[in-house]
């Protein structure tokens, strides 16, 4: 009986080896054998795993022209990406054309030595400086293509305020009074949740700025002529604060998908958040009627558009066929492929002057050109540890919390950046 | 056993013997083998990075003890420390007190041949078939405070007052994951008591009925004697996965310890130093990351070599 | 005997209660992935409407799910058969010699669990790398491997030291060498330890998903865990494709247990009886 048990194990383990070692060869063989001599395979590391597909028709587009230049775009999980890029980087490994984050942590792995300087590639002179320093090394050189702007601003639902007989707000106090009127008749006003830090400081990254009044400050406290514990940044707090009013039931409880899902399904009237959604929602419920507005300034300043360059392509140093990589970037700056990026990611192009056949994209882009004023936390001030940014995320979750003031949010914040911002140590 | 016949063969079955002595000490060699490259190198190697500076994941100089101190001294660092350990201390008391008690009950009811012990038995197990994303994200799902079963069992029920923003309220949120913690590694404890309690001689029992023992005090007096190895195992395991918490805190609320610290675990805060956070947007600090796997280490090695050489005692006193 | 009589129906009914507590969410990620999203979140009782398959075999169109369960049942199986031989050849010698060192070695391979294993994330890989491993299945059994002996060796200890010594000290008497009493004598009575070490460790090779995220970048030699993964990206918002996902990749391990639990807890009992 035991030695019956043993010989079918056996079997069983036999037949398990010889099918491994056929799918292995058979996986091993297909890589190797479709790349003719000079033909050379790039691969491109991302989080994008959503745009596998759209990523495709791209390399199609790429192929046309370079028919020898195999393109793999092979994205892992987003929350796991950079874990995985910083490990095989550090073990001179890695994809051969990196998906950047934006700011500070790709700058970091340009001033380490992992990428490789883009001065001399052609195109690159379109980019408005603001758009390039997304992804501009300590030395002042160039290490990424732009890809994508996004932008944060106030979704509304239009049909539920057709119905109740809403109009965009031109004021911050329209704007508060408009929230009054939808809570009386009974829905929620703003679509919101707290239990995700991120989500606290990209709505800052939207309110903020009608409060502590737009790139005016953004100037001062990069020079460090003001800092976070001024009345003018102190306010912007103070209206997260107030804005709670208007929050779902349970809003310190509910995170990303579930404010989503409230928006779509017609729970709430308003979506703060950004440009990347859109699809999403349209996705999820083709009938929602989508329309958005900046922001209305409390201090009598323009409404504005957040906005920031939200990716950048590199090429790894240690990469074996940069000058391939080199054509693939090259590709990127190209209007065709702006283009083509606008229609099949549904976002806004970082090449100038690309217009989207969609109606929503593009009326975006364009408010994104004339009020855009920058998330400031991620594009001044995501370095640091713990970051600023960070910092600013679990101290407003604490003050909704009830666990801290907006005045302890206001001096906390302004601690952490003095310990690494240099302007703001003078 | 047949007399040697002479004293020729006795020499050899001693040589014999000697030899067959010495392969044991084979026994342990490809374990040895597998786990000193594969754990052993490359965690002392990172070991080592506690004792240098680092400017994001380029290392520096060395600066011997600097982390350490950082660690320790400098704000916010030492207070999410303590907050941290608070959370590992409170993970390990429940854990000890919901999974592994209950399971103890559980595997004895079993034991005891209920109808449908066979049911139980795989019921009790099932969840630690699961992925642990997997649990994560179904927990997620019915402990959301708006759509989530549970509140609406409690509504249901006409509990409404206790329904709650599970995982979004500080004061719920660390014990809502150790409570799913617990419901996840239970099925394992039951299968380790169950083994233990399978391996006490029945004659045991039959002698303890002669002498009048029952219910209670035949768990007393019998059972629990002997069921001392499976209590060591589960300790030690509860009290080494207490302090290393962090795959499932890291699938329900991610890196940060959200909301505002109050899930934070030491693990998931080094994960967060040493990594940078899940978002990307975070900075890394790998200095203080492994200094902090260092202290964590050393105390977790402590107590567990104190535990053992306690209950080895024990064994021999036994 | 009295109160027996009184306490069985609570001892029951605690006992079933917490088996459904065990069991719901497991039905509720199988009956959701047959609900729409707005399904889901409004009504997250009720059964759903429609039992359509259509989201199942959309998924199985997309991932090539044969593969990846193919590369799991491989990295499982042969991982599990060296966590056994390995463990059970450094338990017998920790748990029934006494030499000097027992206590060291055993303590030395406790200390694998005391330490976050990402730590060593980065030597590792250059390891993985020297060795040409990277993108390959072994790189997944050495882990699994590796990180699977200290939790096996300290269960098998721990039993093999409540084992009687008689019947080893019989059988060397009759000129057993230590293999042939680990394997004849010492391995047959410990059959409920031994099958709790190959079941943990097959569920923990099954689920892992770190390190083929590290160490794997070919889609070819991806595991279920890993595939499902990229899931959580593409649809975050579709709830009912999402959990038929989760299903896809938990249903193996399940329908396995459930084949195997009979052999497995047999095993149980007929240690016990011996």
């Amino acid at each position: 009986m035991n030695r019956m048990k043993a010989f079918t194990l056996t079997g069983f383990l036999a037949f398990i080896l010889v099918l491994s070692a056929c799918s292995s060869e058979s996986g091993g063989n297909s890589g190797d054998s479709e790349a003719s001599e000079d033909s050379v395979t790039l691969t491109i590391g991302s989080w994008r795993t959503e745009d596998k597909a759209s990523y495709q028709k791209i390399i199609d587009k790429f192929n046309e022209e370079n028919p020898d230049i195999n393109v793999e775009f092979k994205p892992s999980k987003n929350t796991e990406y950079n874990t995985i890029l910083n490990t095989a980087l550090q073990s001179g490994e890695g994809p051969d054309i990196i998906h950047l984050r934006p700011y500070t942590p790709g700058i970091e792995l340009a001033d380490a030595g992992y990428l490789e300087p883009l001065d001399d590639l052609e195109g690159l002179d379109q980019y408005p400086e603001e758009t390039l320093s997304a992804s501009k090394g300590s030395d002042d050189k160039q290490y990424g293509v732009p890809l994508n702007m996004s932008t944060t601003q106030m979704f509304y639902n239009k049909k539920m305020f057709e119905e109740m007989g809403l109009e965009e707000p031109q004021t911050w106090d329209e704007f508060m009074a408009l929230n009054e009127k939808i809570k009386k008749e009974g829905t929620t006003p703003i679509a919101l949740g707290t239990k995700e830090g991120w989500l606290l400081s990209l709505s800052h990254g939207i309110i903020g700025p009608a409060h502590y009044g737009g790139n005016e400050f953004v100037d001062q406290i990069t020079a460090g002529e003001t800092d976070f514990t001024s009345d003018e940044f102190q306010s912007s707090i103070d209206a997260m604060d107030e804005l709670k009013q208007f929050f779902p039931d349970n809003y310190e409880g509910l995170g990303m998908e579930d404010i989503r899902t409230m928006f779509f399904t017609g729970d709430a009237a308003m979506f703060p958040l950004g440009s990347w959604e859109i699809e999403v929602l349209r996705e999820m419920n083709p009938d929602l009627e989508l329309g958005f507005f900046p922001i209305p300034s409390a201090v009598g300043k323009e409404p504005t558009i957040t906005t920031w360059v939200d990716g950048s392509y590199a090429i790894n140093a240690s990469s074996e066929h940069k000058d391939a990589a080199k054509k693939f970037l090259q590709f990127m700056t190209t209007e065709e492929f702006g283009t083509m990026f606008t229609e099949e990611f549904k976002m806004i192009s970082a090449i100038p002057g690309i217009e989207s056949e969609d109606e929503l994209v593009n009326a975006l882009g364009k408010a994104a050109e004339e009020q855009s004023t920058p998330y400031m936390m991620l594009v001044h001030f995501a370095g640091g540890n713990p970051s600023t940014k960070a910092t600013i995320e679990t101290e407003l979750q604490g003050m909704y919390l009830g666990e801290r003031t907006p005045e302890e949010v206001a001096k906390t914040v302004q601690e952490s950046a003095q310990s690494w911002y240099e302007p703001l140590q003078k | 056993m047949k007399p040697a016949t002479n004293s020729n063969s006795v020499v050899k079955m001693k040589k014999e013997r000697n030899w067959k002595r010495w392969t044991i000490h084979l026994f342990p060699i490809p374990a040895l083998l597998i786990y000193g490259l594969f754990i052993v190198y490359p965690l002392f190697a990172a070991l080592t990075y506690s004792f240098f500076d680092w400017k994001g994941i380029v290392r520096g100089e060395f600066v011997g003890l600097k982390n350490f101190k950082d660690l320790f001294t400098l704000e916010p660092f030492s207070g999410l420390f303590w907050n941290a350990f608070g959370h590992n201390i409170l993970y390990f008391v429940l854990q000890m007190i919901f999974q592994n008690g209950l399971a103890f009950i559980l595997a004895y009811i079993i034991y005891k041949k209920v109808k449908g012990s066979e049911f139980l038995k795989i019921a009790y197990f099932l969840p630690r078939l699961l992925s642990v994303i997997v649990v994560g994200f179904l927990w997620k799902l019915i402990l959301n405070p708006n759509y989530g079963a549970l509140n609406v069992i409690l509504e249901k029920i006409g509990l409404e007052q206790l329904q709650k923003a599970w995982l979004g309220d500080p004061d719920t949120a660390l014990i809502s994951i150790i409570l799913v913690n617990c419901w996840y590694g239970i099925g394992f404890g039951v299968l380790i008591f169950l083994a233990g309690l399978q391996s006490i001689p029945k004659e045991l029992f039959e002698a303890g009925k002669l002498d009048g023992a029952d219910g209670l005090s035949m768990i007393r007096k019998i059972v629990l004697p002997l069921m001392v190895p499976s209590f060591m195992i589960m300790t030690v395991l509860t009290f080494i996965q207490s302090f290393e918490a962090f795959e499932l805190v890291y699938a329900m609320q991610g890196s940060q310890g959200e909301p505002y610290h109050s899930t934070d675990t030491l693990a998931i805060y080094f994960y967060r130093l040493a990594f940078g956070g899940s978002a990307g947007g975070s900075t890394t600090a790998v200095g203080l990351g492994s200094a902090l796997a260092v202290v964590l280490f050393l105390f977790i090695s402590f107590f567990t070599a104190l535990y053992l050489r306690y209950m080895q005692k024990k064994q021999v006193d036994m | 005997m009295n109160h027996t009589i009184w306490t069985r129906p609570f001892y029951y009914v605690f006992a079933f209660l917490i088996a459904s507590i065990s069991i719901y969410p497991i039905l509720l990620m199988i009956l959701s992935s047959f609900k729409t999203s707005a399904e889901i979140f409004t009504s997250p009782l009720s059964l759903p409407k429609t039992f359509n398959l259509d989201t199942y075999r959309n998924l199985l169109e997309m991932i090539p799910f044969t593969t990846y369960f193919m590369n799991s049942v491989f990295v499982s199986v042969v991982s599990v058969l060296l966590i056994l031989i390995t463990s059970s050849l450094a338990a017998f010698y920790i748990a029934r010699f006494t030499f000097v060192w027992n206590n060291i070695i055993f303590f030395f391979f406790l200390m694998g669990m005391m330490l976050p294993i990402k730590l060593g994330i980065v030597p590792l890989f250059i390891l993985m790398k020297d060795l040409n491993l990277l993108n390959s299945l072994w790189s997944l059994i050495f882990m699994y491997v590796a990180t699977g002996i200290p939790l096996s060796i300290l269960i098998l200890t721990g039993f093999f030291r409540t084992m009687p010594r008689e019947l080893e000290e019989a059988a060397r008497i009759d000129g057993a060498g230590n293999l042939r009493i680990l394997w004849n004598v010492v391995l047959p009575l410990m059959r409920p330890a031994l099958g709790t070490v190959m079941i943990i460790q097959f569920i923990q090779s099954w689920n892992d998903f770190f390190f083929p995220l590290i160490f794997i970048t070919d889609d070819l030699k991806k595991t279920i865990p890993v595939g499902m993964l990229s899931l959580f990206g593409e649809y975050s918002a579709d709830w009912g494709a999402l959990f038929a996902g989760l299903t896809l990749a938990s249903l193996p391990m399940i329908v396995l247990f459930f084949i195997a639990s009979k052999q497995f807890m047999e095993g149980l009992t007929q240690g016990a009886i011996k």
